[in-house]
């Protein structure tokens, strides 16, 4: 009997007097690929920055792998497995790429603290980071300003960021989002491709993404869970139908 | 980085032959400029790397260089261990006015105002221990053992090997993994966060490396001087410290010492032609907002870059 | 006797205060609303107050001088906003470098055309001299003039604040200042008022300062700090803050100075240091004012 990857016990995050996640149970297994769907609003980005520590739970139980999440910083969940990209892109663009990846690198290693080492000196930095690049399609980019590259670029980039450590459980919160068809493809496959050890949760706006991914589905609405099942169970569903398109 | 090299070896040659070529008027002036440079860069490891504008650092120059004079003074202590228990005193303070990292931006600036401003009200007001608005004077020479410092070339060179020594230093860390956790900090603290770091811890030692730093340049300080007084740590040093490292360059190496060349160069030179020294260093300030945010090092770097891309295309 | 002390003290504090408060409201408001640190705001104090100066000498008419600080003041401000203060931006750093650079002009101008003794402006008959309360106590006219000029305009301000509707424009923006501009009200006019505002109160109270506690060079940056510490305690961009502010501040100092007169800038900033670490919006001020 495993651990599931993520489990939730009915957490909730209040702000003032709104309910950002009202009461959201779910279970991810290992290696599971769920999809987050749901309106504008629904709360899905909220529930992602509770699972990855950005903000505090009002209440509710987070377990990852076992472990009981519920109050370690955000820092400390990322030195457990967790990596995340956000839905506005966050990467450092006042740096280069190589230095961005170096910071994702050096955020879980004692490294950090080294006072005296050129940071472009280190064992096996650039190795790595050439390696990522060129898994997401940016070679040749280490010394090049963030601040210069493209969104699409900046998107890839960010994925780099939480893939480089080798995450156990990753949130995606709508990679693909502002992207042109033909990158969207491209990430979208890079997505597909990642290996089985990595437990994955992504918040998608694009049903046909969405449904194209997922082992299983999640649809929030309102900040509660309304349903969850397979991709195809979640499609023809009347009141998934009612939620997107019907009156809110 | 090779052109870098060059220049900085450069520069330090002509550091070294100075003193033989003149007066001891200049020698005095540029081992100011060190000194000042050196508080100047301490309170730049703050801004130019991790965005924090500090305006307490002359309170760590300050208070090593009244710990220094007090105990070689009133309790003729040696050379050797005052300036010590100096560098020690500022840096205990700075451990504990690190405390400040907690708050940012505006309120960073105004709580480190606050601190800065006690230290000058302890100096002015405990008489019993500064000497009040007199300070502590008769400050005796530095020296170790029968190696005693006898005049102002002597002297400068102590002063040069330290700002060698704490230059190279800097530079090391600027580069090294901490350096690059604070400037990951000033571009996207949020984002700090979510790969693992803990911002609060890295901005605390980077903020009591500073006031080490700041407390080297007031025991140098005082040796040079030969007394200290409230006005060392008054809101006007506190200012024009950050001040010297912006409009020289702030995020650079040689930056804050070009500053301090130019604020002291303005008080020392043009005020002997021109009593409105202050008025010309505010319009300064203005000049470098309005054209060149960058300061003399950043607007320098622009023109070589311009040539640069100029030459490709 | 330490009760007399006690009473004395405390209005000391209590004037001392309402000359604070002049000049922190201004700060404050200018911060909350338009989000400037405004480092010349002394430099404002002071030219108030040889302005006023040289015009009470000349007219021997203490309102005229008044009026003639505050104007000059606002007209430097006004000057300063659109010139100098426009092309630092958002960027706090460069605004405290920029008025940091006037305030050092102004500073060494006033120097020159008014040498560097410490002027007492020229006060009416009426308002010199003492009064004798009961116990024993004597205490300055002007002091208590001080104190209720000082009321008077917070509660001028307080009414402009909270029941017109340029106050609520103001709070609006001191709010959320990007609401405030799709709302269609003229914010750079806005912003004109207040500042302009601001900066007069500063001039203004520069006169009254100067008449009890001189004006000197070096007074713009002494007042300036403890407006600050006020706009501190009491929260950048809150109007009652100032109010209550100016009050811990000036008691603080007034107690300090009595009791422990060598540890008063420690008794007095110390705890506002500490309120900053654990509560850095101040008493009154809203979260996120950076």
């Amino acid at each position: 009997m495993s651990n599931p990857a993520l489990a939730l016990t009915s957490v909730s995050k209040t702000f003032g007097g709104v309910k950002a996640v009202s009461n959201v149970s779910l279970q991810v297994e290992p290696g599971e690929r769920r999809v987050i769907i749901g309106p504008n609003g629904a709360g899905k980005t909220s529930l992602f920055h509770c699972i990855s520590g950005a903000l505090h739970t009002t209440s509710g139980v987070i377990k990852c792998f076992g472990e009981d999440i519920t109050h370690l910083a955000e820092a400390d969940r990322t030195q457990r497995g967790v990596g995340r990209t956000f839905q506005i892109s966050s990467v450092f663009a006042d740096l280069t790429v190589l230095e961005n990846i170096a910071l994702a690198v050096l955020g879980i290693q004692k490294k950090k603290w080294n006072l005296w080492t050129p940071v472009k000196n280190l064992n096996g930095l650039r190795d790595k980071a050439n390696e990522q690049l060129d898994l997401v399609g940016l070679p040749n980019k280490e010394n090049a300003l963030v601040k210069s590259l493209s969104y699409g670029e900046r998107r890839q980039l960010e994925l780099v960021l939480a893939l480089v450590n080798g995450p156990r459980l990753l949130l995606l919160d709508e990679p693909c989002a502002g992207l042109s068809p033909a990158e969207r493809q491209r990430l979208f496959g890079i997505i597909q491709k990642l290996p089985r050890s990595i437990t994955m949760l992504m918040i998608e706006h694009d049903m046909d993404i969405a449904l194209g991914l997922a082992d299983r589905v999640t649809v929030l609405h309102r900040g509660e869970m309304i349903l969850e099942g397979s991709a195809q169970e979640v499609r023809i569903n009347p009141q998934v139908r009612e939620v997107y398109f019907g009156q809110v | 980085m090779k052109k870098t090299s060059h220049i900085a070896f450069v520069l330090l040659v002509i550091a070294l032959i100075l003193p033989q070529l003149a007066s001891t008027y200049w020698v005095t002036l540029i081992t100011q400029v060190f000194i000042f440079g050196m508080l100047a860069l301490s309170a730049d490891l703050l801004l130019g790397n991790a965005g924090l504008f500090s305006l307490c650092h002359a309170a760590f120059f300050a208070v090593a260089a009244y710990a220094t004079a007090i105990l070689q003074v009133r309790y003729g202590w040696v050379c050797v261990w005052a300036a010590s228990a100096g560098i020690f005193s500022g840096t205990l303070l700075g451990c504990i006015y690190g405390l400040s990292v907690r708050t940012r931006g505006v309120y960073f600036i105004l709580v480190t105002l606050a601190m800065g401003y006690i230290i000058w009200g302890v100096g002015y007001r405990w008489t019993a221990l500064t000497g009040g608005d007199s300070g502590i004077t008769n400050v005796p020479a530095p020296g170790i053992g029968a190696f005693q410092i006898e005049n102002a070339n002597q002297f400068y060179y102590l002063v040069l090997a330290v700002v060698v020594i704490v230059v190279f230093a800097y530079q090391k860390l600027v580069q090294s993994p901490f350096g690059l956790a604070l400037r990951g900090i000033k571009s996207g603290e949020p984002r700090m966060h979510s790969l693992g770091f803990r911002p609060a811890r890295h901005l605390y030692l980077a903020f009591v490396t500073s006031s080490f730093m700041a407390s080297l340049a007031g025991v140098l300080y005082v040796y040079l001087n030969r007394f200290v007084n409230p006005v060392t740590a008054s809101l006007h040093n506190n200012v024009e410290a950050i001040l010297m490292a912006i409009v020289g360059g702030s995020g650079t190496l040689l930056g804050p010492f070009v500053g301090a060349a130019m604020v002291l160069g303005l008080r020392n030179w043009v005020s002997t032609f021109f009593e409105m020294h202050l008025a010309i260093m505010g319009l300064v300030f203005i000049a470098v907002v309005i054209w060149a945010p960058g300061g003399v090092i950043g607007q320098l770097q622009r023109i070589v870059e311009r040539k640069n891309s100029e030459g490709q295309s | 006797m330490p009760m007399n002390s006690f009473i004395l003290q405390t209005f000391n504090g209590i004037s001392y205060a309402a000359l604070l408060f002049l000049l922190a409201s201004g700060f404050t408001l200018t911060f909350g609303l338009m989000r400037i640190v405004n480092m010349a705001h002394g430099a404002y104090y002071l030219l108030g107050g040889y302005i006023g100066l040289s015009v009470a000498k000349a007219t021997g008419n203490f309102g005229f001088a008044l009026i003639a600080g505050g104007v000059a003041a606002a007209l430097l401000g006004f000057m300063a906003d659109k010139v100098l203060i426009k092309r630092a931006g958002d960027n706090h750093l460069s605004q405290v470098l920029i008025t940091v650079g006037l305030a050092y002009v102004v500073g060494d101008v006033t120097l020159k055309i008014w040498g560097g003794d410490a002027l007492k402006l020229p006060v009416p008959i009426w308002l010199r001299g003492v009064v004798e309360l009961p116990g024993g106590i004597v205490y300055p006219i002007f002091r208590f003039f001080l104190t209720v000029i000082g009321v008077v305009v917070a509660l001028l301000l307080w009414l402009l604040y909270r029941k017109t509707q340029i106050g609520a424009a103001i709070r609006a923006g001191v709010d959320d200042r990007e609401m405030v501009s799709a709302t269609g009200i003229h914010v750079d006019r806005l912003f004109v008022i207040v500042s302009a505002l601001a900066s007069f109160l500063a001039g203004f109270s520069g006169v009254l300062g100067g008449a009890f506690l001189t004006v000197y060079p070096g007074a713009e940056w002494e007042i300036l700090v403890f407006a600050l510490v006020v706009v501190i305690v009491g929260g950048l961009g809150s109007l009652e803050g100032a109010m209550i502010g100016a009050l811990i501040v000036g008691l603080l100092d007034a107690y300090g100075r009595w009791l422990v007169p060598e540890m008063s800038y420690f008794v007095l900033f110390g705890p506002m240091a500490v309120l900053l670490l654990f509560r850095p919006r101040g008493l009154f001020g809203t979260a996120n004012m950076t």
